[in-house]
């Protein structure tokens, strides 16, 4: 089938993208100033007790073979040590992927679920007061920063109103009994949806104003198109054709924009969860960066590469799904 | 002869821009009898298709249908009284947009547009489409659509029907597409059929087939058809009667063989010089001089003045109304010109003449295109 040697050859290719992916980033982290060990041991370690941390983490080699060290281990899938937690960086990611993912997605949804009707009715009542309040919406979302939408919902929601919890994300699927306050499985789920609100929506809103936007051209352009009018001319209701007629056309536009909008999401990520303190792979990423833990940094970016890179690739094969006339058959 | 199935008197539609009133259609009237193809003619710009989209109420923001009468088997889908104030306003008994869609549109009068590729949804199937319009105008189930469908594709000469239901519109080729779009409007069986321009697109060889096709199944259905096209030989290859519309208004109007050989316009005149014909031999072609003028701000008195070779200082002054000029009691043959003095009782040929000539099409009157509102 063409859908699979087409999805093949998309992950062959990814293959020198994430090659410059490590090399660039290898050599940005390398060339931060100051040194890792120092920032591990504090003021006054002994000389003998540098050399040998330098040593474990192979930091006594010249640049060169670091690279080519850490380039052949990657290949084997060993994103090496975390020089300041001492753990495997794999390990540690797995540990952070989760509350990320988690916010990721949850932001999606709600920026789809949101944006789509409003595009639609905005583009339904074309310069009308509807229109006019959902551009204006969008208009603010897409201007505001996230951090600060969720500053503000903190002082808000959290310190004024006290009506939701500003930090210390549940997981859904955390377990009941380790849990304060829970006793069962819904509990857990109805504290972690609290938890998620406030995040969800300040990393969001940012999506869901660019989606908004982009729906409501895409409906008004697919709105004018002749087919349209044709089946405005058969009698077919304006609901049916907004429904069925208009819709499926206008979602392409939105898919290549969620494919793009995954590095903002990854990007906004970092602030909101450092915002609300949520331990995910976005703060995993900045404190990396403070200690200068080149393999966390290195490991932490290589993950966001890759979810982009399969982002990108999804969103591919998903206009094939929507639109017949794209097919994968001979792709050159 | 019966009553027409189709009456539009003095219709106006007008687009509002921003830089002003753009009067597409301007007072145009015809009529549409039982069994019969008519013609709309016309250059560019001239008001034919938004015309047409008018009898449907089809015509989009910002245009609107501002005056006149359309009336369908005697109901009115467009009619407008005068208020107190003087203004004008649709009358209670014009039939509402809820009426237009469940009664009129697809049911009593199916379109064809004029871009096969534009007019099918690209993400549905040929079949779907069909059927779904089916089962809208005839109250059919989906099986029976179906069936409908396939029959109507093979009568259009769509070769294994059945198969190519459930193929999308790209897996069809330009002709192809326009049989699928005419058998979606026969299919929906209805008395009048508006095909604006639904050859144009596609080349000659085909164009021809589906023109002879047309025909058959025009006379094997007795569907009525408004033909809209900018090509005389289209019009006569397939028209019982034409109408000649010149920026917004008839020119003439005649039976096709006395548009043909009796022309009674100077513009329908210099159509037809500018074509090469079967039945004379010219040295060349003369295509008409200068552009048309812009609907949005026409000239005064008749609005062809500016090109007419014909044209006198009268024509500057008065601009007539398309009335009958045939010697014969037999047919009418209407034409708008002011050299029918016996009819408009203009001194036409004392007025002293505007001199019009010019070589080439392009010195007169060139502007922008655009505006002309006939999209």
């Amino acid at each position: 089938m063409g859908i699979y040697r087409y999805t093949i050859r998309r992950l062959l290719q990814a293959i020198p993208v994430m090659l410059g992916v490590i090399t660039i980033t290898f050599f940005l982290a390398n060339a931060i100033p100051g040194d890792p060990v120092q920032i591990l041991l504090g003021p006054s370690p002994s000389q003998s007790e540098i050399a040998a941390i330098r040593a474990r983490y192979g930091l006594n080699q010249p640049l060169w073979q670091r690279y080519i060290n850490y380039v052949l281990g990657v290949l084997q899938g060993d994103l090496g040590r975390s020089i300041f937690y001492g753990e495997r960086v794999t390990a540690k990611i797995a540990e952070r992927m989760g509350p990320t993912l988690l916010l990721m997605s949850s932001s999606y949804a709600f920026a789809i679920l949101t944006a789509i009707p409003l595009g639609v009715i905005s583009a339904k009542r074309r310069n009308k007061p509807t229109d006019h309040a959902s551009r204006l919406v969008s208009l603010v979302g897409v201007s505001t920063p996230s951090f600060w939408i969720g500053l503000m919902f903190i002082l808000v929601f959290s310190f004024h109103l006290q009506v939701l919890p500003s930090t210390n994300l549940v997981m859904p699927w955390a377990n009941p009994t380790e849990i304060r306050s829970a006793a069962t499985r819904l509990d857990v789920l109805v504290m972690s949806a609290r938890h998620l609100v406030m995040p969800m929506v300040s990393l969001g809103t940012l999506q869901m104003a660019a989606l908004t936007r982009i729906e409501r051209s895409s409906m008004l352009e697919v709105l004018s198109e002749e087919y349209v009018q044709l089946a405005r001319a058969y009698g077919v209701t304006e609901s049916t054709i907004l429904r069925k007629h208009a819709f499926r056309n206008a979602q392409l536009p939105i898919i290549t924009i969620l494919g793009l909008q995954l590095t903002s999401l990854i990007g906004g990520a970092v602030l909101i969860e450092t915002v609300f303190q949520i331990n995910g792979m976005g703060k995993l990423i900045v404190n990396s960066i403070f200690r200068q833990d080149y393999p966390l940094i290195m490991g932490t970016t290589i993950v966001f590469g890759v979810v982009f890179v399969v982002g990108v690739i999804v969103t591919d094969l998903s206009y094939a799904y929507i639109d017949p006339r794209v097919t994968y058959d001979e792709v050159d | 002869m019966t009553d027409p199935i189709l009456e539009v008197r003095d219709l106006q539609t007008h687009f509002f821009t921003a830089d002003g009133v753009v009067r597409a259609v301007d007072g145009v009237s015809f009529e549409v009898y039982e069994e019969e193809i008519v013609g709309i003619v016309g250059e560019s710009g001239a008001g034919k298709s938004v015309a047409a989209a008018s009898i449907m109420r089809l015509v989009e923001d910002p245009g609107e249908v501002v005056g006149g009468e359309v009336s369908f088997k005697g109901e009115p889908i467009v009619e407008f009284e005068e208020t107190e104030a003087g203004t004008r306003r649709p009358t209670d008994a014009m039939l509402s947009n809820r009426e237009m869609r469940e009664r009129i549109r697809g049911r009593e009068i199916a379109i064809i547009f004029q871009d096969p590729m534009e007019s099918l949804n690209p993400v549905f199937t040929v079949g779907g489409q069909l059927r779904e319009f089916i089962e809208i105008n005839r109250d059919v189930g989906e099986s029976e659509a179906r069936e409908i469908a396939v029959e109507m594709l093979r009568e259009v000469g769509i070769p294994e029907p059945r198969e190519r239901l459930d193929d999308y519109p790209h897996q069809f080729s330009g002709g192809m597409r326009q049989r699928v779009l005419i058998a979606m409007a026969l299919s929906c069986e209805p008395s009048l059929i508006i095909a604006d321009e639904p050859t144009t697109a596609l080349d000659v060889t085909v164009e021809g087939q589906i023109l002879e096709q047309v025909a058959d199944l025009q006379e094997k259905y007795g569907t009525s058809f408004i033909w809209v096209t900018h090509d005389l030989g289209v019009v006569a290859e397939i028209c019982d009667r034409v109408n000649v519309m010149y920026l917004g208004q008839m020119a003439e109007q005649a039976a096709v063989d006395a548009l043909f050989h009796d022309t009674r316009h100077p513009y329908t005149d210099a159509l037809l010089d500018s074509l090469p014909r079967p039945d004379r031999t010219v040295e060349e072609l003369r295509p008409i001089a200068g552009v048309m003028p812009e609907a949005i701000n026409p000239p005064s008195g008749c609005r062809f003045h500016t090109r007419c070779p014909d044209a006198r200082e009268v024509c500057r002054q008065v601009n007539p109304d398309a009335r009958d000029v045939s010697e014969s009691d037999e047919r009418p043959h209407r034409a708008a010109c002011l050299k029918h003095e016996d009819v408009f009782h203009e001194d036409y040929w004392s007025s002293p003449p505007i001199d019009n000539e010019t070589d080439s099409g392009f010195a007169v009157g060139r502007t922008d295109a655009g505006g002309s509102g006939d999209e």
